[in-house]
């Protein structure tokens, strides 16, 4: 079963696992999202929870209500996630691999940056 | 329903069940409202299963009971057309078929679907012509959800529904409940072990400790009110000096500490670890502890 660490609330635990299958087009944009109650009963969530997550994608642009349709993946979602991410990366997760790169004394002439 | 209060389905007020002179449900109070998903807590005998009886009148109280505003014990006929109980001792029928039980609540039953049973069925590997006696466990416990789900009710009360299942047929069987089920207005009270298992489900909590009403809190507030602080062992002292309800261990070495506080503890006791979401259990654990095991009173 799905478990959930205890460092964030779930409804965020569920946002970001959301946001991480809209970056890799399920569903695609445009496309319906899941109801609450197929996410509720995928993740064995109380809808409430899931009310909360699916807000939190909305409110960051993410996703639209349709009147009567229910929630839709928004136009250029996976951009904005993309580039969300993109800063993350530089702002987070950069300055610790490059500490690391540093304290091992490997310079970007030594990283291999094709695939082989 | 209740005129006064129209989202109440279940109100208790003073309610007491005694047999002979032990109160196996001792003064409790709470209410539950609509659209809601109830965890009721307790160790064996603390109360949970009388408490159930009790909200669909197999058995007598004193106090205030109301539920979808019928007194349980006379008014049992009216209330079990609109709640559903699942008991723990529940058991169909060995020799029958699945849908000879689907025609026998047609027959006893006037707010069950038996169209609604099948298609609740179809999401399950029960087949129609299935003998109970043939079923696994896990299958027959399927087929009774689906058959007390098809009953268009308000409340559904499960005594321990997945006791013995394995992890498969309890994650379908919650799966259906939710899914299938819980629409925003009607509440579901389930008792259980699992509390691990459950949480995430469970909009609110009842928890029961030897009769008494412990905790009754929704998860939101639950969040709100309890603290979880995670530390290193360096500093188990100055946080147990601040009074936590529990403390405990989150895992290996000497950073795996945690204590739970009942509202926030002063800054200073904060600042000595990292905040942490206290887990139902954990919480479980440090309000029904036996009071000869709790050390932190020595």
């Amino acid at each position: 079963m799905q478990t959930w660490d205890d460092r964030q609330p779930i409804y965020q635990q569920l946002a970001d696992m959301l946001a991480a299958q809209l970056l890799d087009g399920d569903p695609l944009e445009g496309a319906a999202m899941p109801s609450v109650r197929a996410l509720a009963g995928r993740y064995l969530l109380n809808p409430l929870t899931v009310n909360r997550a699916l807000k939190a994608l909305g409110d960051e642009g993410l996703l639209e209500n349709r009147r009567g349709l229910g929630l839709f993946v928004m136009a250029g979602a996976r951009e904005r996630l993309r580039a969300a991410e993109r800063n993350r990366f530089l702002h987070s997760e950069w300055p610790r691999l490059r500490e690391r790169l540093r304290r091992l004394g490997i310079s970007a002439q030594q990283l291999n940056w094709e695939e082989r | 329903m209740n005129a006064a209060e129209p989202n109440v389905l279940v109100k208790a007020s003073h309610l007491s069940v005694r047999y002979g002179a032990k109160a196996a449900v001792d003064d409790v109070s709470f209410t539950i409202p609509k659209g809601r998903i109830v965890g009721l807590l307790g160790h064996n005998g603390a109360g949970k299963t009388t408490l159930m009886k009790a909200m669909v009148g197999l058995t007598q109280g004193e106090g205030e009971l109301s539920v979808l505003g019928f007194q349980p014990r006379p008014q049992r006929a009216q209330l079990l057309e609109q709640a559903c109980y699942i008991p723990d001792v529940a058991i169909l029928p060995r020799w029958a078929r699945v849908e000879d039980l689907i025609s026998l609540m047609s027959g006893i039953h006037p707010r069950f679907s038996a169209e609604r049973a099948r298609s609740l069925l179809r999401r399950t590997s029960v087949g129609l012509r299935d003998k109970v006696k043939t079923l696994s466990k896990g299958m027959v416990v399927q087929a009774h959800l689906a058959l007390v789900a098809a009953i268009d009710a308000k409340l559904m009360i499960l005594d321990e529904p997945t006791l013995g299942l394995d992890v498969l047929s309890r994650k379908a069987f919650y799966e259906m409940l939710i899914d299938e089920w819980c629409d925003g207005e009607r509440s579901v009270l389930i008792s259980t072990h699992q509390v691990e298992e459950i949480e995430s489900l469970l909009s609110d909590v009842l928890m029961l400790n030897e009769g008494k009403l412990v905790l009754s809190i929704s998860l939101e507030d639950m969040e709100k009110r309890f603290v979880g602080v995670s530390h290193d062992a360096a500093v188990a002292e100055q946080i147990a000096a601040a009074h936590p309800l529990l403390r405990y261990r989150t895992g290996a070495g000497p950073s795996g500490n945690a204590a739970i506080f009942d509202g926030a503890p002063p800054e200073h006791v904060q600042a000595l670890g990292q905040r942490i979401r206290p887990s139902l259990v954990d919480l479980f654990v440090a309000l029904t502890r036996k009071p000869e095991l709790d050390r932190t009173h020595f």
